[in-house]
């Protein structure tokens, strides 16, 4: 079931289409039986006024001369004619409808025009269906016994049913035509009917990620309150729980970075008070201890940077800002290190401005140097270029070092990961959480990033495309 | 003309409906993409105008019965698919892996196949009897509600099977695709019969008039089950095989299955 309203619109069609279909046809047959029977009564009335009719003439005509019958047939006017000619009665005799004869004692004394000479039915009180002339016809035979005569009428049946049925269609065609209107009305009411859901979807939609406001319950239908105090509970829940998460990484990142600071004093002071030169083992031993401290003093700074720059967290303050411009600052700051391993910093490319905040670009810059200066090997190159088009700019950071496997792109994005594992070759402080950070602030910035291989240095290429109307 | 239109349309509809919409609720449980849908429906149409269009001369083949036997070799075709489909359905049932291309493949067959005949069929319905003006509405009107009893119905049981767990949905469907099929196995030894290239015989049982075929519920079942008021004893004959082969070759599965499993559960000796 994808949609609840297309789901309901064709089941309800459905369910009413056949419903009303099926009594329709039920309908149908009922009034063409019913249509039956008032023809066949027709049929009778007619052969009883005949009956009427021709009796009184006949009593008449037999009280003044008792052998005479009714209407001599041999003389023209024992037939009833309609003033056709003998060429168009052909054409004319299939759309005759009505039939009839009146006989006495096996002769026949009055026929129809289209009737035959022979009698048409059995002598026989009542309805029967016949044959004749290559049509069906419904027959309906009355005895007059006072005038002592036999009247026959018939009807065509294929005329009648065509007639019926004409009648009966006149009912059930707009119970067809109106099924296209019934579908887009319930399409309409359905969706109408469904717009409360529609508008609780596209109020939890618009919902930017910082924003733990409770829904207005004021509005909402019977159904959806469950729903919406559901989601209310759960939004509560949710801010108490950033809430605490914010305040433990933050107060804990605080707390730890103290006492790491005094560690890293003492460390400083311990390493000139023993003479370490004379012990091999106990030297070995206090670098091992002053890389642990680093690099639990660089866990401690990046927890806080990932904390200070989620979506949930982070608060925008977004300005016009030159990328280029932060681009130098974080090389200036950065500049130290990688004169440590005498790499070659190049900054390429031209000034070009986006929307977004100082403090996480400088964060999302310094951690891409930072990976750059770590892995790529003594001497080696790392280039810095930033370009722009009529819709992005884009930070390109390359390095000469040994590169990434592509099918390990995508991890490098996840939170504690480390190319190699703990089995890392550089030898570098590390926590995996840079890239993390990276992807973060990109999508801050609602920038996209792409890994690759440098075509000038053969190592990585990170790339950050920002749009140029940036997040507002 | 009315009643006769909507018995003849919706005989026709109904059949590839609930066939449309059995295949397309499973195929949704097996996980396929809906493109064999569209495919399988515009072949179909294009296959129904075609036939149509070209019955004339398809009925002077085989000595004048050329329809006949074209319909019958259509159904037994859709009859040995619908075997095949059964059988990757049971396969799919068992948690085995089972590739989608050639389901997706017989399942355009299926469909492509039903509708050119059932479309042909209403198409040559339409153009012999609405030549007569006298009859040209009610034969329409006829043919609206015929055809829209049948697609309303498949459309309920498709929303009725797709709702359905997917192990009672393919249960459902696989007992329903078999009833089908047998039905289809009926069909074609009818056209075969009436092609004299079956003898003719006189009809084991007349239930006409306890549940005539012209009605509504007679056709429901005759699309369903295959339901003939006077079926002959060859026609009941090739619809009982026509339901042992299918179940005979699941059993036999069932048994390999379980064969299978009890020799991989068995404890391997050291």
């Amino acid at each position: 079931m994808k949609s609840i309203r297309f789901f309901l619109s064709i089941v309800i069609l459905s369910t009413i289409t056949l419903m009303a279909f099926l009594s329709a046809l039920n309908g149908y047959r009922d009034s063409m039986t019913k249509a039956e029977q008032l023809f066949d009564s027709e049929l009778m009335d007619k052969a009883h006024l005949l009956s009427i009719v021709f009796s009184a003439l006949h009593i008449k005509n037999k009280s003044l001369n008792t052998d005479v019958s009714l209407i001599d047939l041999e003389s023209e006017s024992g037939k009833i004619d309609n003033g056709l000619t003998d060429e168009t009665r052909g054409e004319d005799f299939n759309d005759h409808f009505f039939a009839f004869q009146i006989w006495q004692n096996d002769q026949l004394l009055l026929r129809s025009l289209h009737a035959p000479e022979t009698a048409i039915s059995q002598f026989k009180q009542g309805f029967q269906d016949i044959n004749f002339f290559n049509h069906r016809w419904r027959a309906y035979s009355y005895y007059n016994q006072r005038s002592n005569l036999w009247i026959i009428t018939t009807e065509r049946k294929d005329i009648r049913y065509v007639l019926a049925e004409n009648i009966v269609l006149e009912t059930i065609l707009p119970v067809v035509i109106m099924l296209p209107f019934l579908g887009i009305l319930i399409w309409s009411i359905i969706t109408y009917g469904l717009s409360p859901l529609r508008t609780l979807a596209k109020e939890l939609g618009s919902k930017r990620a910082d924003d733990l406001t409770p829904l207005a319950i004021d509005k909402q239908p019977v159904e959806l309150i469950q729903v919406v105090n559901s989601t209310n509970d759960l939004l509560k829940r949710l801010k108490a729980s950033f809430f605490r998460e914010k305040r433990f990484a933050s107060d804990a990142a605080h707390e730890l970075r103290t006492p790491i600071s005094a560690i890293k004093v003492h460390l400083h002071n311990l390493s000139h008070l023993i003479p370490l030169p004379e012990l091999p083992s106990a030297k070995n031993s206090f670098l091992q201890l002053q890389s642990s401290v680093d690099r639990m003093g660089h866990l401690v700074e990046q927890i806080l940077n990932l904390n200070r720059t989620s979506a949930e967290q982070y608060v925008t303050r977004f300005t016009e800002l030159d990328i280029y411009n932060i681009a130098q600052d974080v090389i200036v700051k950065e500049y130290a290190h990688f004169e440590e391993k005498q790499l070659k910093i190049a900054l390429e490319g031209e000034h070009c401005h986006i929307n977004g905040e100082q403090f996480a670009l400088e964060i999302l810059l310094q951690n891409l140097l930072t990976n750059a200066c770590k892995y790529t090997p003594e001497g080696g190159s790392v280039l810095v270029n930033i370009s722009s088009d009529d819709n992005n700019v884009y930070l390109n950071v390359e390095d000469s070092g040994p590169g990434v496997p592509e099918d390990q792109y995508e991890r490098l994005f996840d939170r504690f990961y480390r190319l190699n594992g703990d089995c890392h070759t550089s030898g570098t402080i590390g926590c995996g959480l840079g890239l993390a950070i990276v992807q973060q602030i990109v999508e801050l910035h609602h920038a996209k990033i792409s890994l690759g291989q440098s075509s000038f240095l053969n190592g990585l290429l990170v790339r950050v495309i920002f749009p140029k109307e940036g997040a507002k | 003309m009315l009643l006769s239109s909507v018995i003849i349309v919706l005989r026709e509809v109904l059949e590839a409906a609930l066939l449309f919409s059995v295949l397309i609720a499973l195929s949704k449980q097996m996980g396929l993409n809906s493109r064999w849908i569209i495919w399988s429906l515009l072949l179909g149409v294009l296959g129904a105008f075609t036939y149509g269009m070209n019955i004339n001369n398809v009925s002077e083949w085989f000595d004048g019965v050329g329809q006949e036997v074209s319909n019958a070799l259509m159904q037994l075709t859709i009859y040995f698919m619908l075997v095949v489909f059964m059988l990757m359905l049971y396969h799919f049932s068992c948690k085995q892996k089972v590739s989608k291309f050639p389901l997706s493949l017989i399942m355009i067959m299926i469909i492509l196949l039903a509708i050119t005949r059932e479309g042909a069929e209403i198409i040559l319905y339409f153009f012999s009897v609405t030549h007569s003006q006298n009859y040209y509405m009610a034969v329409l009107v006829g043919m609206t509600i015929g055809a829209s009893i049948g697609i309303s119905i498949g459309i309920l049981f498709y929303y009725l099977l797709s709702n359905l767990k997917p192990e009672r949905s393919i249960f459902i469907g696989l007992v329903l695709l078999l009833l089908v099929s047998a039905g289809m196995i009926s069909q074609a030894s009818l056209l075969l019969i009436q092609a004299d290239w079956l003898p003719s015989q006189l009809p084991l049982w007349d239930t006409s008039e306890l549940l005539s075929e012209k009605s509504v519920t007679g056709q429901l079942l005759y699309a369903l089950l295959g339901y003939e008021a006077t079926p002959t004893a060859i026609q009941a004959g090739l619809y009982l095989l026509g339901l042992i082969f299918p179940i005979s070759i699941i059993m036999g599965l069932k048994f390999t299955y379980t064969r299978k499993k009890i020799l991989s559960d068995r404890p391997t000796k050291q």
